[in-house]
């Protein structure tokens, strides 16, 4: 396989999760604040701050009056902002173009029609009263995508270069989510509520798709220990980071075929990250939970850095 | 005048034969020709509403698939889709025979052609083909100058345009053997039709359109450099904003091959190589979509960032083949193109097989003479401009405007060539505006592959089609359609 | 007497943004031919890289250097030790005036010099009444004639011309440097169908000649009987034991003596410098 043709694989895989996470967070954030049991989780202004936050745009002055349409169209449908879905859809497609070759036909078009889809929504009608509508058929859309690349290609170097590009992401993106809803959950506090028990916790498992599977697991009201210990740690929970690094080395497994790991490599890279999570309990994390956003961020990074390397750059 | 067709459905209505044109589907009394009369007799059967419903499915298939070129509108940019018509155009084996015989006969003489004027330049110090012919053209590459080619092949793959006079014959109207595109259209609209309206598929013995990539792969590998055992083949492609990229993977796709952009590709110790996952593997024979002045920044434009630096060198050596060889474009100019059938009777001392439009040449005083006399009748072009320059068509000129081309010709008779005006047949086409199978012209564009002692042309081939009424240009860009050509077992 | 020169060329890049990766062709090396014999040859760069010599798309050896290690400046050296054998063009045999023009009118010839009677962009020019040869003297007299029309013609100055400037701006400006010189001879050269091409080489230094602390370039001509014969218009010479050719063609495009491709990180300007440097020793 091209090394070019690899890289973009690996992109598309990311920008199709991408997509997904951001569609996501617009949905759950605006529609829980409706109805909030505080006054700033419910203010508008803290909801459109918290999304910038997560897309990576945060606005540093807190007189900054934010315009919620401007917000809205910016993140979901301004092609000249690089958060944006559409630019991460748009960049999927772009990215299969030149791969088309490699993929199948049922995967190319239903990339095609999403790409369709995202292209003639109005923006109008999105931040008026399509909001749902658009973040759910974006959920829907990646959720066919990705059930057509493990339905419908050769489960070979190219799959687990795009499986590898899909878990990387979803891997950053859950430490982002996390990383902006610990920021709301800091700012939503009063003297009403402790930080360790905020409405925020239940937001941030919703944005990650694991309320549900939460309640099941722990059976208990979400805590900051629990989520925490849920999203980051537990192997199980498909939305988790553990998981993600697990997923991950098995891809690169499929990739690196020497029995023995070179440790310059991307394989020996991986592993050595999964073990060192794999015997981590939750309590190392949740008193510096910014140091370690910012060490497993970099770790993730790393990963991909080392993939561009050894794979992508000849 | 015109006549309305004896066909009583209302779909061919308002089908109007146009004389002094050669219409595909009618004889004289309106009736269907023979070849014909079954697909009338399906097509009679089906509703208007049957045709817009085929129609708009046939359209959202091509639109899925992603079969679409750019267009770039004022601030965005848009995809369209080639248009689809419904109605093929069928061939007679026999006819088709004269065709393929033809293509290839063109093709063998072009190759000649390229090989001698890079070598020794027999047939211009023989004073057949005019000096001005290679020193004018740009399109001349001194690099090529004593090179041999893998093979001994320069056109492998030449595209032939043939249009169907008023007399009822065809003729060519352009040899192209740079990158001529337009092969995987022909799959997709056989496709397309298969899925519309299979039904018609039993009454006809059509010949299958799929077999080009095999072909293609098996001309490639017959090119291989010198002490290849099994080449590695690959297509490049300018990328995914060319507009033809959609035939550049197609064709990857159904050989099997990677599609390469010029920076996947490298150039170390004489080879190419191009960059995988698991380290440099080594390329043997490029089936380059991207034209000459681009391969090579060392040796052709400079800021070229579509092509491989060093590419030109490798193959001077011997260790990689392009497909087609670089300056095939010096003869399929114009002016190379009324000196066809001299070229075809020096190489292989033949007779030429495709009739040329004949083509009078002013610097020869009864041809002058004769070209001033029925000036109304007749194409008038410049030898040495390129792109419809100063080109005036006879049968669109005011008397006055006569009158000043033939001052013109007189000043300066060597300066000019006078063709007929040709008369591109008639097809039926379905029209969304009227809904209903009106005339349109059409030419066909057939596909030739030429390798070491091998030699295929596509049976079928791609039938443009002028959607706009009147209108004799059957370019994409001129908003031209497409139909499925089917040539017809014997 | 045989001399052997000493060739030294030394090219420095700058580039305002990092530089990821680049390739370059160098045009550099003296060839080797009837008189001229390259003994010694050395490549160097200040970046580590791969040295691939190789043959150029017209048959001339050039050497491409490629990169793979971000850099901002590179330096590269080339040192080349040559034997010069000497000519004298005035023993060559010179025919008549007329028995020339006869073999420039067949068709064998104009299709056997096709590229040197070719008119390219750069050897174009509209008003060709400037030099006129006539019938009577013999061709290579009259070449050497236009060699003096040209060297008077035009003023040598450094900066007022390109590689891009055309003879016909150059006819215009009355100023320029060897390229103009040698573009000019070859434009009016080829108008008369006197087949002429554009050389790239180095001239011996210290004896005050124009253009010699950079590449130099001069033309030679094809005269029936006789072969190529260089003429060196910005110095109103007949090339001699002083000139080390590296190569010929149609014009500069040709003969560029350095092509590069770069991968950069952004855009931003580059700019390049050649020293040449020949000494002699007997």
């Amino acid at each position: 396989m091209l090394a070019r043709v690899a890289n973009n694989l690996f992109w598309m895989g990311r920008y199709i999760e991408r997509s997904e996470h951001t569609a996501r967070y617009l949905n759950v954030n605006y529609f829980s604040s409706l109805d909030a049991p505080n006054e700033v989780s419910q203010s508008r202004q803290f909801v459109l701050r918290s999304m910038l936050n997560m897309v990576g745009d945060p606005v540093s002055n807190p007189n900054t009056h934010l315009d919620e349409k401007e917000v809205l169209h910016n993140i979901s449908l301004n092609q000249n902002n690089y958060y944006s879905i559409i630019a991460s859809v748009k960049h999927a497609r772009e990215n299969a173009n030149s791969a088309r070759d490699l993929i199948s036909t049922e995967l190319y078009e239903a990339i095609n029609k999403s790409y369709h889809f995202v292209l003639n929504y109005p923006s109008d009608f999105l931040t008026e009263k399509g909001l749902y509508d658009f973040t759910v058929n974006i959920n829907e859309m990646m959720a066919v995508l990705k059930t057509k690349i493990k339905g419908t290609l050769l489960q070979d170097e190219i799959y687990a270069i795009i499986m590898m590009g899909v878990t990387l992401e979803r891997a950053i993106q859950i430490i982002r989510i996390i990383n902006a809803k610990y920021d709301d959950a800091l700012e939503a506090k009063d003297e009403h509520s402790a930080v360790t028990n905020s409405f925020e916790w239940i937001t941030l498992l919703k944005c990650a798709e694991s309320y549900d599977m939460m309640r099941r697991h722990y059976k208990k009201t979400p805590n900051n220990i629990n989520t925490l210990e849920f999203l980051i740690l537990n192997p199980n929970c498909p939305r988790s980071v553990m998981n993600s690094l697990n997923e991950l080395y098995h891809h690169i497994q499929l990739l690196d075929q020497n029995k023995y790991h070179n440790k310059d490599s991307t394989s020996f890279l991986v592993g050595k990250i999964r073990a060192e999570y794999e015997f981590k309990v939750i309590e190392e994390i949740s008193d510096q939970l910014k140091d370690f956003v910012e060490n497993i961020l970099n770790q993730l990074i790393s990963i991909s850095t080392k993939m561009e390397n050894e794979y992508f750059n000849y | 005048m015109s006549t309305n067709t004896n066909t009583t459905h209302p779909i061919f209505s308002s089908y109007e034969r146009k004389e002094g044109f050669f219409d595909e589907i009618f004889d004289e009394k309106g009736n269907p020709k023979e070849i014909y009369k079954k697909l009338f007799e399906i097509y009679g059967g089906h509703s208007i509403e049957d045709f817009i419903n085929l129609n708009n499915k046939a359209r959202a298939s091509f639109f899925n698939q992603g079969i679409t070129f750019q267009v770039y509108g004022d601030n965005q940019v848009k995809e369209k889709i080639f248009p689809f018509d419904l109605f093929p155009r069928i061939i007679h084996p026999s006819e088709w025979e004269i065709i393929e015989k033809g293509a290839i006969q063109r093709s063998k003489a072009l190759n000649l052609f390229l090989h001698d004027i890079y070598h020794d330049k027999k047939i211009i110090k023989q004073g057949i083909v005019p000096a001005e012919m290679i020193s004018s053209s740009e399109n001349y590459l001194h690099q090529m100058m004593d090179l041999d080619p893998p093979g001994g092949i320069y056109n492998h793959v030449s595209g032939t345009d043939l249009i169907k006079h008023s007399d009822g014959k065809y003729y060519v109207l352009e040899d192209n053997i740079r990158c001529p595109s337009g092969v995987s259209y022909v799959v997709c609209n056989r496709t397309a039709l298969k899925r519309a309206l299979f039904g018609v598929f039993n009454h006809y013995k059509a010949h299958t359109v799929t077999n080009y990539a095999e072909n293609l792969l098996e001309m490639m590998e017959s090119v291989k450099p010198h002490g290849v055992d099994i080449p590695n083949c690959v297509v490049l492609t300018p990328g995914i904003y060319n507009s033809a990229y959609y035939e550049h993977s197609y064709l990857a796709k159904a050989m099997g091959v990677e599609l390469v952009e010029g920076r996947d590709l490298f150039v170390e110790n004489n080879f190419v190589y191009m960059k995988t996952i698991t380290g440099p593997e080594r390329v043997d024979v490029i089936y380059r979509r991207i034209d000459d002045q681009f391969i090579d920044p060392f040796e052709f434009k400079s800021d070229s960032s579509l092509g491989v630096p060093g590419l030109f060198s490798v193959y001077k050596q011997g260790n990689v083949c392009l497909v087609n060889a670089p300056g095939t474009g010096v003869a399929d100019d114009k002016a190379i193109y009324t000196y066809m059938p001299d070229i075809i009777k020096y190489y292989l001392d033949e007779e030429p097989i495709l009739n040329n439009v004949h083509t009078y040449h002013c610097s020869r005083p009864d041809e002058l003479k004769y070209v001033l006399e029925n000036i109304d009748k007749l194409v008038v072009k410049p030898v040495d401009e390129a792109g419809g320059y100063g080109v005036t068509i006879g049968n669109r000129l005011t008397k006055e405007e006569i009158k000043n081309v033939q001052e013109q010709i007189k000043a300066s008779p060597r300066k000019y060539i006078a063709q007929p005006i040709m008369s591109l047949s008639l097809h039926a086409t379905y029209i969304d505006d009227s809904k209903s199978f009106e005339p349109r012209h059409i030419d066909l564009r057939t596909f030739t592959l030429l390798g070491k002692d091998t030699e295929f042309v596509l049976k079928g081939g791609l039938t443009r089609v002028a959607l706009q009424k009147g209108n004799l240009i059957v370019n994409s860009s001129q908003g031209g359609g497409s139909k499925d050509t089917w040539v017809l077992k014997k | 007497m045989n001399l052997e020169y000493t060739v030294r060329y030394h090219a420095r890049n700058q580039y305002e943004t990092l530089v990821k990766s680049a390739v370059w062709q160098f045009l550099i090396q003296p060839e080797n031919n009837d008189n001229q014999t390259v003994l010694d040859a050395h490549f160097s760069s200040s970046v580590d890289g791969r040295v691939d010599p190789t043959i150029n798309g017209l048959g001339f050896e050039a050497i491409r250097y490629s990169v793979d290690i971000p850099f901002n400046e590179i330096n590269f050296e080339a040192s080349y030790k040559v034997i010069k054998e000497p000519i004298n063009p005035f023993d060559l045999l010179h025919q008549e005036r007329k028995k020339d023009m006869e073999v420039f009118n067949t068709l064998k010839f104009k299709a056997d010099f096709e590229p040197y009677l070719r008119v390219t962009p750069l050897t174009q020019i509209s008003d060709k009444s400037t030099f006129t040869f006539n019938a009577e003297t013999s061709t290579f007299n009259q070449l050497q004639e236009l060699n003096s029309w040209v060297y008077n013609y035009i003023e040598f100055q450094a900066g007022v011309t390109s590689v891009q400037t055309t003879a016909s701006k150059v006819l215009s400006l009355g100023r320029g440097v060897c390229q103009d010189f040698t573009h000019l001879f070859c434009a009016i050269c080829r108008a008369n169908g006197i087949p002429s091409r554009y050389v790239s080489g180095y001239l011996h230094q210290g004896l005050g000649y124009s253009g010699d602390a950079q590449l130099h370039a001069w033309a030679e001509s094809y005269l029936p009987k006789v072969g190529w014969v260089g003429f060196d218009p910005t110095n109103n010479l007949l090339t001699n034991q002083d000139h080390i050719k590296i190569c010929h063609g149609k014009d500069y495009q040709d003969c560029a003596p350095l092509k590069g491709v770069i991968y950069a990180v952004g855009n931003g300007n580059n700019s390049t410098e050649h020293t040449v440097q020949v000494s002699a020793q007997q």
